[in-house]
């Protein structure tokens, strides 16, 4: 028995709890809002608390279980071979957490503004940007016959353009912004080219497309094999004033590391859609296939 | 044990017209008083912080391995530049039985991650988590509103000084059972202590912050003006980083002190009440 008690019952005020007796002093209106309260004290029967604790902790117990059991229907194969549990591999769980992906890209979409630019950097601020090339960098042999292709136009012809045309026709534009992977690292870089807005005007696209299917026939995988590269672009990202079709960067042409002759600069996205060496653009009703989100990563990778 | 004790002596029945909430019920001796402590949505969101915070820190270890922010020059032998594989070879090369780890740069990220190579799932999941931790987050406000249990969580001014002194309380009580010397608690009054009130206010301030510098890192064009807030996109993902580490140093104290302090207390939080109405044995007396 605590001290407190014994003097409680000593001076014949058990009403009193010590608690309390030093919260009855009066106060003003705003101090009793932040004041904390005198905690509530019930009688109970200790047949009753019994029963209640019982309860609450069968359902402590069968949440603990659902959340062991929720870990391994989620988490990857690896963690759990490693951790030395079989691996309950459904449809259902890809579907589900592609819904979780899909969901972040919907709120992404949502908090898009096409009148939101990105910042930009001085010349001094510019940091070196690495060649992720994933696979060998293509042999710099296909830049004189290289050609972009433009598919799904309202003119229902398809186009072929060369880079002195796209030079001489479009007016260039530099900006220095941030190159953001999704792996996590991020480079300032100097780039200039046209825009995707543009080119979208001279050569308008069917009137329902609402997506660009932005292709790189010249990818490589690590064997130097031909490993075509495909990324799914919303029209109103390629519409943004910042949306490049990169043909400099650092204030030299394209070198083929960073995607000769001409690559996609989208800053309001992930470095991933920002395609190298564009071959072809198809403009699309339905979204086109996207390289990445057909290997877990998310479709929209807006940022 | 104390729980026990406080029990028994409310039984007495000089004690049961005490309180008063007991003066409606009719005195007998077969009730107890209990009070109340944790709010049921309270209690929840607490709960289910510890699978949400376990499955963002595993993937979010994962996507810190993809490019970690703490970068060094590449080692000349290994061409790592990553410090946190560094200490998970540290570990494999000082720690008895782990010499023939196979993997050494990988111990952190296989003891603390998804594991290594795991980005694409990593990613899903870390953005499944987060968007429970803020659902999660929001029930725990409502059920700090409902209750009132917010002003319990306030900072006062003499916090500062009464949280070290149970600190020090915390430092010496281990030796003072050593040496079996009368070792007592600082008293206080209001439902936590002041080391208390600033470890669980600051989990919270923590929260919020975690899901302000983890935007700032996910959306980092559309959301400029918050990346600035933190210094940067490197400086966010720097805090992002650390803050994990606060929620993980603030949970090694919590349970070790949660088992210490017993029963009653753990209960607290799971059914939401306690029988510690008068607070308990070795405490500094009242003055």
């Amino acid at each position: 028995m605590s001290a407190d008690e014994n003097d409680s019952q000593v001076k014949q005020e058990p009403e009193e709890l010590p608690s309390a007796s030093k919260r009855s002093r009066p106060l003003p209106k705003a101090g009793r809002l932040f004041q904390e309260q005198t905690p509530k004290i019930f009688e109970a029967a200790p047949r009753d608390l019994r029963r209640l604790t019982r309860r609450d902790l069968l359902v402590f117990g069968a949440g603990s279980l659902a959340a062991l059991a929720s870990f391994r229907y989620l988490l990857p194969q690896d963690t759990l071979a490693r951790l030395g549990v079989d691996a309950l591999d459904s449809p259902r769980k890809e579907r589900f957490l592609n819904g979780a992906l899909r969901f972040d890209d919907d709120v992404a979409e949502a908090i898009y503004s096409s009148d939101r630019l990105v910042p930009t950097y001085s010349k001094s601020q510019i940091t070196p940007l690495k060649n992720n090339y994933e696979g060998v960098t293509p042999d710099p042999s296909y830049i004189p016959g290289w050609r972009l292709h433009l598919e799904g136009l309202a003119s229902g012809l398809s186009l072929s353009l060369d880079l002195p045309t796209l030079l001489a026709r479009f007016r260039s534009h530099e900006q220095i912004t941030r190159f953001v992977c999704v792996e996590g690292w991020s480079a300032i870089a100097w780039w200039s080219g046209l825009k995707f807005a543009d080119l979208l005007q001279a050569y308008p696209p069917i009137s329902q497309a609402r997506w660009a299917g932005v292709n790189s026939s010249l990818n490589l995988d690590e064997n130097g094999n031909p490993d075509p590269y495909y990324a799914s672009l919303d029209l109103a990202t390629a519409r943004h004033p910042q949306t490049l079709l990169a043909t400099h960067f650092n204030g030299q042409s394209l070198t083929v590391d960073h995607g000769a002759p001409l690559r996609l600069l989208v800053p309001v996205k992930l470095g991933l859609k920002n395609v190298k060496a564009v071959t072809k653009i198809t403009y699309t009703v339905d979204e086109p296939s996207d390289y990445w989100a057909e290997r877990g990563y998310s479709h929209y990778d807006g940022i | 044990m104390s729980e026990s004790s406080a029990s028994a002596s409310m039984m007495h029945p000089t004690q049961t017209n005490g309180s008063p909430v007991a003066a409606g019920v009719s005195a007998k001796e077969t009730t107890v008083p209990v009070i109340r402590k944790h709010h049921l949505l309270v209690r929840w969101s607490h709960w289910l912080n510890v699978p949400i915070l376990l499955g963002l820190i595993l993937s979010g270890m994962s996507i810190y391995w993809a490019s970690p922010v703490y970068q060094h020059n590449p080692d000349p032998s290994t061409g790592n530049v990553d410090y946190v594989a560094d200490i998970g070879t540290w570990i494999c090369a000082h720690v008895p039985g782990l010499h023939h780890y196979s993997s050494p740069p990988d111990w952190i990220y296989n003891h603390m991650s998804l594991g290594p190579y795991l980005l694409a799932n990593a990613l899903r999941l870390h953005w499944f988590f987060a968007y429970l931790f803020m659902l999660n987050g929001l029930v725990y406000i409502l059920g700090l509103a409902l209750s009132g249990d917010w002003r319990a969580l306030l900072p006062r001014l003499t916090d500062l000084r009464d949280a070290a002194k149970v600190q020090l309380y915390y430092v010496g009580k281990p030796f003072a059972v050593l040496l079996r010397r009368t070792w007592l608690h600082p008293r206080f009054t209001t439902k936590y202590n002041a080391l208390q009130r600033l470890a669980y206010f600051s989990m919270p301030v923590a929260a919020c912050l975690s899901i302000a510098t983890g935007w700032s890192i996910h959306k980092p064009m559309q959301l400029h003006w918050l990346v600035a807030i933190f210094g940067g996109y490197n400086a966010a993902r720097m805090w992002h980083f650390w803050l994990m580490w606060l929620f993980i140093l603030f949970v090694v104290p919590h349970v070790i002190l949660v088992f210490t302090d017993g029963w009653d207390t753990l209960r607290s939080m799971i059914a939401g009440w306690s029988a510690r109405v008068h607070g308990s044995e070795g405490f500094e007396d009242e003055r």
